[in-house]
């Protein structure tokens, strides 16, 4: 007799009692589908997290001023944070590990043409932007470092911009727009960054010399400063090294650039994730403990009520280990069934959870093995005992039990 | 051939010993036609489980076909069962969701026959039984008579030396019974050896020799010669 004869006898004995199996299963099947359900959340929500950190400003960090107060009058908390020019824009660059630097300030405001009418998000920016945001010029050309040096009122409008203020045949490329009362020169269509889906509501942004938003706007020249590293592993180390390097070219006194630390952020993402895991592996440890003992109670009883079949099998000639060889994989089959219906109902939650929520749940192959192995092993330790039972019961009793 | 010495039994342990068999000798040859009588009690089925393999003796010795058994070993005492022994009880025992086929193949099912083959031989062997029409149906479709009947296709599926058969008629009536054991007959005849447990003295007039057990010693041993 094979594994495989053995597996048939325990799918129809499985089969023969339906109701008792899958009872006795439900512990297993609702073990394992919290594990993986919770475990797939977990992941997506990582994962989300990551990409929230990371996604639009991928390998780039904020620097940004601080402000420390002077040692004999700590009280001292008017200062002013000092003016960043396109010179310092230069210098950043040059730090090592640096493969780009964007430098930006921003405005609003009303963009008139062709009788239509619409409030504009625009971002100052200077010649490095495009390439370090990899913004793709679709018509005419992107800003010039002349741009920002000379203060030329021109402007790129994006693609949806360019859909709303101008015809399909129309070339928007030199035509002078009205934004906030003054003309402005269309020199270039971007393709915009958002997400196909976002942008049917959005009037579009556009993009100015830096220096421009800054003389017609008020506001400083650089308000938003970000390196990118060229290495992501080194992101922290790069945006450190960056701050530094500013500081010491502005020879502060009473304040300095510092940047954001991702590796504590990181870490303390990590801890609570591991901390997390940790919870809900100890409830569906539990959970699969008793869903185990569960098995083990059910199989003694199975046991029990074949008295007569396993001494007539005994009688025929099986031998203790076939015996034992086939309850233990009836009780495997059983907790693996439950492993099966348990990972089916938790891809059908991470479905539900990805359709009604914002996180993406995902049950990995890895997660599905691991659940699988995992009851079968719950069916291995709780089928010992019953299984061992049933191996040692005597030929002449069995066959006399009533 | 099966020879048996001073073979004792005692079942417990200590003050709490019950022996059972008190030196039992006993030499049956092929081919024989052996009925054990005895009151219950008697030691008649301990003797019987120990002949068949699934009991062994707490002393004695034990030859079949001239080599000692090396017993109290559950592997090998299973071995033994599956190729030399079949077993027919008085209450049949079926697997009761299998089918007729299903049941008689199920000794070869342990002896690591191929599924082609176990049905084959238990087609052949439910045809020679009588039972060639009722190959498919479950047990609960069966009569006593031919429950009995697969039982005996059954012990015979596996070709063993002796075919045991503990109180084979007593859950059936007399006419049954009496087909029954002219299948034994039938297959003594063809050359098993047939050993027969019973309290009836009707059922041991089959055998051509009679053994009577009392308070597990053998007080008796005849050969009916007709």
């Amino acid at each position: 007799m094979n594994i495989w004869d053995s597996f048939k006898i325990a799918l129809s004995s499985i089969w023969n009692h339906k109701i008792r199996s899958i009872l006795t299963m439900l512990g297993i099947i609702i073990g394992v589908a919290a594990v993986i359900t919770i475990v797939a959340i977990g992941q997506g929500t990582k994962k989300q997290m990551t990409d929230e950190l990371f996604s639009t400003d991928k390998n780039a960090i904020d620097i940004y001023y601080e402000y420390i107060p002077p040692e004999d009058d700590p009280e001292m908390m008017f200062w002013e944070e000092p003016e960043l020019t396109s010179e310092d824009v230069q210098t950043l660059s040059k730090v090592p590990g640096v493969k780009a630097v964007v430098a930006t300030n921003q405005g609003w405001g009303m963009m008139t043409h062709n009788d239509e009418q619409g409030e504009m998000q625009i971002t100052g920016v200077g010649a490095e932007f495009f390439p370090a945001r990899d913004i793709q010029v679709v018509e005419g050309r992107s800003l010039y470092a002349a741009d920002n040096d000379g203060l030329n009122r021109v402007v790129l409008i994006d693609t949806i911009a360019r859909e709303k203020f101008f015809k399909e045949s129309e070339n928007p490329i030199g035509e002078i727009i009205n934004l906030n009362d003054n003309p402005y020169k269309v020199v270039g269509v971007y393709e915009s960054p958002l997400p196909e889906q976002f942008r049917n509501k959005e009037t579009g942004e556009m993009l100015m010399p830096r220096s421009v938003i800054s003389m017609m706007f008020g506001n400083r020249e650089i308000e938003q400063l970000k390196v990118i590293a060229s290495d992501p592993e080194n992101i922290s180390e790069t945006g450190r090294r960056a701050a530094e390097t500013l500081t010491a070219v502005k020879g502060l006194e009473n304040g300095k650039y510092s940047t954001n630390d991702f590796e504590d952020y990181e870490r303390e993402l990590n801890t609570m994730i591991s901390l997390l895991t940790l919870l809900i592996g100890s409830i569906a440890g539990i959970s699969l403990l008793v869903g185990g003992i569960g098995v083990m109670n059910i199989m003694l009883v199975s046991v029990t009520e074949r008295t007569r079949e396993i001494g007539l099998r005994k009688a025929i000639g099986a031998t203790r280990r076939k015996i034992l060889l086939q309850f233990l994989i009836e009780s495997i089959t059983l907790t693996s069934l439950g492993g099966l219906i348990g990972i089916g109902l938790a891809a059908i939650g991470s479905i539900l959870v990805s359709e009604f929520s914002p996180i993406t749940a995902t049950v990995s192959p890895l997660i599905v093995l691991i659940g699988v192995s995992f009851s079968a092993i719950i069916g291995i330790i709780f089928g010992l005992l019953p299984a061992n039972k049933a191996s040692k019961l005597s030929p002449i009793e069995a066959l006399r039990y009533e | 051939m099966m020879k048996l010495s001073n073979i004792r039994k005692v079942y417990g342990k200590g003050s709490l010993e019950v022996p059972v068999l008190h030196g039992i000798d006993l030499t049956i040859e092929d081919g024989e036609f052996v009925a054990i009588m005895g009151p219950s009690g008697s030691g008649k089925s301990t003797l019987m489980n120990i002949i068949g393999f699934l009991d062994y003796p707490s002393s004695g010795t034990y030859e079949l076909n001239g080599e000692q058994i090396a017993a109290a070993k559950e592997t090998t005492l299973a071995k033994l069962r599956n190729e030399h022994v079949g077993f027919v009880f008085q209450q049949f025992f079926m697997f009761p969701r299998d089918n007729a086929i299903k049941n008689v193949a199920s000794p070869l099912v342990y002896a690591g026959v191929s599924k082609r083959e176990r049905t084959a031989r238990a087609k052949e062997l439910l045809v020679k039984v009588g039972l060639g029409d009722r190959m498919k149906h479950l047990p609960n479709q069966l009569s006593g008579g031919q429950k009995q009947r697969v039982a005996i296709a059954r012990a015979l599926v596996n070709n063993p030396t002796i075919l045991l058969a503990d109180e084979p008629t007593g859950a059936l009536d007399s006419n049954t019974g009496e087909q029954i054991m002219k299948l034994f007959t039938q297959l003594n005849e063809e050359g098993k050896t047939v050993i027969i447990v019973t309290h009836e003295e009707e059922i041991a007039a089959y055998a051509k020799r009679i053994i009577t057990i009392k308070d597990g010693l053998i007080t008796d041993d005849r050969r009916v010669t007709t």
